[in-house]
C-alpha cells in the first residue's frame, strides 16, 4: 500500500482486526471525561477510527438533572436505570465496531469488581480486547479542582446554582466511594490488561498489554496530566517572504512583522493575566525566533527542529503562481488531497504530523507552553486540539498577527483568539481558486 | 576476525568499549559521523541530542539471570534507530579487562561487609566505567549511556543518582524484577548453560545450582522503592511494569512505550523473499505467484521444516533430553504473492498473518521504467538519489526512510512476538527489517541483497544479534537475483549481482547450473558469540 493511500495514518499505526474497548475506571472528578476525550481526539489524529460512549449521557436520557440519592447503591431504581445505561452504551459501540470502529471507549466509572467483569464478559464474547484506564488520585486540592470545572460544564448542572450543584457532587462521589474499589486490590484481577495512574501520572502500574496498538494508547496516556492547563500559539510575524507571497524560505521579519513581535508580549500578557511565566517553543527559523525575541527574560526559549515548516521541496520560496505555472499537475493534485500530497523533494502534511509526535507527547506532559511556528505546522496542531479532520485541517485559515489560546475540558476544547490589530498579508488560499492568497471569509475559521 | 577477538581488542584498548566484529551486529559501534541520520530518525539537530530530553544515564537493576544486558541490548537498537545516540556500557567488560584473563574477582566482592581489597577492587572497576561514560556523555556528543550492572542497594543507588546529577547527567533506573520461578530458571537455561562449569549436568538442575551459586554471591538485594527516584520496574519479562515519575522526560515515556513491547525470551526471526510472480515488474499489478514461484513456495517450506527440526534434534544432542520445537508463525504482507508464498505453510497448520504495513518500497514514476529510461526521464533525480540512496525518493515514490518510519509497528510488533517468526516479503522491506536487528549504517541499507535462494535466520546471543543464511537447494537459477520489480537505479558502489547482507560464499551464477542440483546443508557463517562469553556465567556485576 502506499504510503498516501487513505487507509495508511499518519504514525504508520495501523491496526488490523482488532479492536480494543478502553474501559475507563475511577470515582467522578479524576478526570476521566478528559482522558476519554483526550484518548479519542489523539487516535483520530492518527486516523484510527476512535469514539467515547458516555454511560452519563445514556442515563442523562432516562434522567436529566438526577440529584445524588439517584446514585446511592440502594436506590434501586437508580441502579436499574444505570445498568441501562451501562447496557445501551455497550450495545451502541458494539453497533459502531461493525460499521468499521477500531478503538470505542466507554466513559463510566465501573468502580466495582463485578461491573468490570460484566463489562469484561459482554466486550470478549464479542471478540473486542479490552484494556482498563483508572485513574486514581487522592489529591483533595485536585479532585475539588475538577469539580468545580466538572460543575461549569456538564450537562447534569445545566442553569443550576452553581454552589448547590458543587454540594451535591461531593454527594454523588461520597456514594460512588463506599463501594469503589481499586483494580486488582484483592489481587484477583491480576489477568486485567490494564493501566492504572495514581496521582496525575506519579505513580503509573501497567499490566498485562496484548498488543502494539494497546502499548500505543498507553504510551500516550502516560504522557498526560489532569492538570487545567492552555496552550497558546501563534505564527510568526509577518515576514519578507510573506510580503512577496512567497511560501517557505528563511527570512526576517517584515516592518509589521517586527511590530507583532513587539506587541506580543503585551498580548500575552493580557491572555495569560499574570506574569506566571510561559515556555516558549520556537521552530529553528529565523523568522519565529525573531517574533519570540521580545518576550521577557524569565521566559524559557526552546528551538524545536519539528516545528520547522512543512517544506515544500522544489518549491521552497516560489509564489503559488509560479507553483502552477511549473507544476500546473502538482499544484492540482495539491489542492485535490492536499493532506496526503508531498512537495517534490518535501513534505506532505501527513509527514509533518509525524514529525510532530514528540511534540504533542512533549505537550501533553507540560504547563503553560507558548507555540510560535508556522502556518502548516500550527494547523497540524489546531487539529490535534480541535479535532479537525484530515479533509479540513489544511485548510484551517490561521492568520498571521494573532495569538490563540487554547484550553482542553472534559467536553471539547475553548479556544479564545487575541488580535494584535497589526496588519498583514493574507497568506491563506481556498480550495479549487486561483493561485493568489486571498482574504478567508469573514469569520470563517480561526 | 571472530568476536573472541574483538572482545579482547576492545579489553585492551584506552576505553573498555565493546565493539563488533562484521560478523555480529553493530549495535555496540556509534557511527563517528555526525551527519549519518539513523533509519528512522525524523530531523537531525545542530546539538546531535534530540527531543530537548538532556543527557541521560539509564542504568540497570536487577539480579543476574533477569534478561538485564537483552534488555540494553534491546533498547540501544530501538534508542539509535530512533536517532538517539546511545551507548552501552556493560561493568561486566571493564572488571573482565581489570582483572585480566582468567581472573576472578574475590569471593566476598559483593557483600556488605567486603575486606579493603574487595572494596578497592569495586571502586576502580566501577570508577573505569563512569568515567568512559562521562567522555562519552560530555565530549563524544552522547545522548544515552545505558550502564548495565546490578545495582543491588538502595544507597548505592541514591549515591549514583546524585553523582549523575552533579554531572548535569539525568537518571533513569530500570529494574528487571522476576518472581516468577519459571522465568528465571528459563533465562539460566538460556544463558549460562553453556558454561563449562555445568557440562553434563541436567538443564534443570544446571538452572538451580546456578541462581543458588548468585544468592551466595550477592547476598543482599533490594528492590527499588525509592520514592525520589526516577525509576521503571519491569515485573516478570513485560508481564507488568510500575514506574515511579519525579520527572521523566520524553525520551522516558518512548522508553517505557518500547518496554511494554519488549519480552526477553530467546526466539528466533527468519527473513525470506516472495516467490517469483507472473508479473514480476508491475508494482501496482499484484500479481499471482508464477508455476516457478509455486515451486518456490513449496522447496523453501521445506527447507524451513527441515532447518528447525534439524536444529531440535541437536539441542536434544546437546541436552540429552526432549526439547519440543518452539511454535512458528508466518507473517507475510498482503500483496498476493507473499501470501501465496506462504500458503504451503498455511495448510501444514502454521498460523500466517498478513501484515499490510509490509508492502513494499513504493516505486512511484518509477514503475516497471528500465533504467535507462528513468535515467532519461529524471537525470537530475538520480543524480540525487545516487548521493543518497536511503533518503532519496523518486517523484511519487517512498524512500527507505519512509518505509522504516512506516515499519514501526512492525518492528514492536517483532520484539512482542514470543515464537519463532518467519517473515515472507518483498527485497526492500527485508532490507529494513534486516538492519534494524542487525544495527546497519544508512548508507548499507539500500544495498543489501537476499537472493532468493536463500533464508536469513536470526538468532539472539547475550550481546547481540548473529545471523545465519540457510540454502534453499533446487531452484531455477533464472529466480534467485534481486527483485527486477525493485526501482531499477544501481546504487553506485554495488556491484551487479546478489550479494547476501552477510558474507560468505556468493551463490553461484547463473551459469554454474551443476552446483545448483547439489543439496548443500545449511551453513553455519556466523560465529556464536557463545564462546565469547563464556563466562557470563561469572558476571554478576
Amino acid at each position: 500500500m502506499s504510503p498516501n493511500s487513505p487507509k495508511m495514518n499518519g504514525i504508520g499505526v495501523q491496526v488490523e482486526n482488532s479492536r480494543i474497548c478502553v474501559v475507563m475506571v475511577g470515582l467522578p472528578a479524576r478526570g476521566k471525561s478528559y482522558i476519554a476525550q483526550k484518548a479519542q481526539r489523539y487516535l483520530k489524529w492518527l486516523s484510527i477510527p476512535a469514539r467515547t460512549f458516555n454511560v452519563g449521557n445514556y442515563r442523562r436520557n432516562d434522567s436529566p438533572h438526577p440529584s445524588a440519592d439517584f446514585f446511592d447503591t440502594n436506590n434501586a431504581e437508580g441502579e436499574r436505570k444505570r445498568r441501562a445505561a451501562a447496557q445501551a452504551a455497550v450495545d451502541d459501540m458494539l453497533r459502531w465496531f461493525n460499521a468499521g470502529g477500531v478503538v470505542g471507549i466507554l466513559d463510566a466509572t465501573n468502580s466495582t469488581k463485578e461491573r468490570r467483569k460484566w463489562v469484561l464478559d459482554l466486550l470478549t464474547k464479542e471478540g473486542v480486547e479490552v484494556i482498563f484506564v483508572e485513574s486514581k488520585c487522592d489529591d483533595e486540592e485536585l479532585i475539588m479542582a475538577n469539580i468545580r470545572d466538572v460543575k461549569t460544564t456538564s450537562p447534569d448542572y445545566k442553569g443550576q446554582d452553581p454552589e448547590r450543584a458543587a454540594l451535591d457532587f461531593r454527594d454523588r462521589i461520597r456514594n460512588y466511594e463506599k463501594v469503589y474499589k481499586t483494580i486488582n486490590a484483592d489481587g484477583d484481577e491480576d489477568d486485567l490488561t490494564y493501566l492504572k495512574i495514581m496521582n496525575v501520572g506519579k505513580q503509573v502500574i501497567i499490566n498485562r498489554i496484548r498488543d502494539y496498538l494497546q502499548s500505543r494508547i498507553v504510551y500516550y496516556l502516560m504522557n498526560l496530566h489532569i492538570r487545567p492547563r492552555s496552550v497558546w500559539l501563534s505564527r510568526h510575524g509577518e515576514s519578507l517572504l510573506n510580503l512577496e507571497g512567497r511560501i517557505g524560505g528563511d527570512a526576517g521579519l517584515s516592518y509589521r512583522g517586527e511590530e507583532y513581535a513587539q506587541k506580543l508580549p503585551e498580548l500575552v500578557l493580557e491572555s495569560v493575566g499574570s506574569d506566571r511565566p510561559l515556555t516558549v517553543w520556537t521552530s529553528t527559523l529565523k523568522r519565529t525566533i525573531n517574533t519570540a525575541r521580545h518576550l521577557p527574560k524569565h521566559y524559557n526559549q526552546l528551538q524545536w527542529k519539528a516545528l520547522d515548516e512543512l517544506d515544500a521541496g522544489v518549491c521552497d520560496g516560489m509564489t503559488y503562481q509560479e507553483i502552477s505555472d511549473l507544476y500546473p499537475e502538482d499544484f492540482q493534485a495539491r489542492d485535490e488531497d492536499k493532506y496526503n500530497y508531498r512537495y517534490r523533494g518535501g513534505e506532505s502534511y501527513r509527514d509533518v504530523v509525524i514529525r510532530l509526535e514528540p511534540i504533542i507527547m512533549e505537550l501533553e506532559r507540560s504547563e503553560d507552553i507558548l507555540i510560535i511556528s508556522h502556518q502548516a505546522v500550527i494547523r497540524c496542531i489546531y487539529a490535534y486540539f480541535m479535532q479537525k479532520t484530515q479533509e479540513e485541517s489544511p485548510w484551517v485559515p490561521v492568520p498571521l498577527h494573532t495569538l490563540m489560546k487554547l484550553t482542553p475540558r472534559a467536553y471539547g476544547t475553548e479556544i479564545q483568539t487575541y488580535k494584535a490589530n497589526i496588519k498583514a498579508v493574507s497568506t491563506w488560499r481556498g480550495k479549487g481558486s486561483t493561485a493568489k492568497h486571498e482574504d478567508p471569509v469573514p469569520d470563517g475559521g480561526v | 576476525m571472530d568476536t573472541l577477538l574483538t572482545a579482547e581488542i576492545a579489553a585492551n584498548a584506552p576505553r573498555y568499549r565493546r565493539k563488533s566484529s562484521t560478523f555480529i551486529d553493530g549495535i555496540h559501534d556509534v557511527s563517528e559521523d555526525q551527519n549519518n541520520m539513523a533509519p528512522a530518525q525524523l530531523y537531525s539537530t545542530m546539538s546531535g541530542r534530540l527531543f530537548h530530553s538532556g543527557r541521560i544515564a539509564i542504568v540497570m537493576v536487577g539480579l543476574p539471570a533477569r534478561g538485564k544486558t537483552h534488555i540494553c541490548v534491546s533498547m540501544a537498537r530501538y534508542l539509535q534507530w530512533l536517532g538517539v545516540k546511545t551507548r552501552i556500557f556493560h561493568l561486566g567488560d571493564y572488571r573482565r579487562a581489570t582483572v585480566g584473563p582468567g581472573g576472578q574477582v574475590p569471593q566476598d566482592y559483593f557483600y556488605p561487609n567486603a575486606s579493603p581489597a574487595s572494596v578497592m577492587l569495586r571502586q576502580k572497576i566501577l570508577k573505569k566505567c563512569r568515567e568512559d561514560i562521562y567522555a562519552w556523555l560530555n565530549h563524544e556528543n552522547g545522548q544515552v549511556a545505558i550502564y548495565d550492572a546490578v545495582n543491588p542497594t538502595a544507597s548505592g543507588r541514591r549515591a549514583l543518582a546524585k553523582e549523575f546529577a552533579k554531572h548535569d547527567v539525568q537518571t533513569l533506573f530500570l529494574e528487571s524484577y522476576v518472581d516468577d520461578d519459571e522465568i528465571l530458571k528459563e533465562n539460566a537455561r538460556n544463558v549460562k548453560i553453556s558454561s563449562p562449569d555445568f557440562y553434563g549436568m541436567e538443564p534443570d538442575e544446571a538452572a538451580e545450582r546456578y541462581l543458588k551459586r548468585i544468592q551466595t554471591k550477592i547476598p543482599v538485594f533490594e528492590t527499588m522503592q525509592e520514592e525520589e527516584l526516577n525509576y521503571v520496574k519491569m515485573i516478570n519479562a513485560g508481564q507488568g511494569f510500575f514506574y515511579n515519575n519525579v520527572s521523566f522526560n520524553y525520551l522516558s515515556h518512548r522508553i517505557v512505550f518500547y518496554l511494554t513491547n519488549l519480552h526477553i525470551k530467546s526466539r528466533t526471526t527468519f527473513f525470506v523473499r516472495a516467490g517469483p510472480a507472473t508479473e514480476e515488474d508491475s508494482y501496482k499489478a499484484d500479481a499471482p505467484l508464477s508455476e516457478e514461484g509455486r515451486m518456490f513456495a513449496d522447496l523453501m517450506t521445506e527447507t524451513i521444516i527441515r532447518h528447525r527440526e534439524a536444529e531440535r534434534q541437536a539441542a536434544i544432542a546437546r541436552s540429552g533430553q526432549d526439547v519440543p520445537l518452539r511454535p512458528l508463525n508466518v507473517w507475510t504482507s498482503t500483496r498476493l504473492r507473499t501470501i501465496q508464498t506462504g500458503e504451503p505453510l498455511a495448510k501444514l497448520g502454521y498460523k500466517v498473518r498478513q501484515r499490510s504495513q509490509m508492502s513494499q518500497i513504493n516505486p512511484g514514476v518509477c514503475e516497471k521504467l528500465s533504467e535507462r529510461a528513468i535515467r532519461a526521464l529524471y537525470p537530475e533525480e538520480v543524480e540525487k538519489h545516487e548521493l543518497d540512496p536511503y533518503h532519496h525518493r523518486y517523484p511519487r515514490a517512498e524512500s527507505y526512510h519512509d518505509l522504516a518510519v512506516r515499519l514501526e509497528p512492525i518492528i514492536l510488533e517483532l520484539e512482542r512476538e514470543q515464537n519463532d517468526l518467519l517473515i515472507i516479503a518483498h527485497e526492500s522491506v527485508l532490507r529494513v527489517l534486516y538492519s534494524y536487528l542487525m544495527h546497519c549504517s544508512t548508507r548499507d541499507i539500500p544495498k543489501l541483497k537476499f537472493p532468493r535462494d536463500e533464508i536469513i535466520e536470526i538468532i539472539p546471543a547475550a550481546y547481540q544479534n548473529e545471523a545465519k543464511r540457510l540454502h534453499i537447494p533446487g531452484l531455477d537459477p533464472k529466480t534467485i537475483p534481486s527483485s527486477p520489480e525493485d526501482i531499477r537505479i544501481l546504487v553506485p558502489g554495488s556491484p551487479p549481482g546478489k550479494f547476501s547482507p552477510i558474507p560468505g560464499p556468493i551463490s553461484p551464477g547463473p551459469g554454474d547450473l551443476v552446483e545448483f542440483i547439489v543439496t548443500r546443508p545449511p551453513e553455519k557463517v556466523i560465529n556464536k558469540s557463545k564462546e565469547a562469553v563464556a563466562d557470563k556465567v561469572a558476571d554478576e556485576d
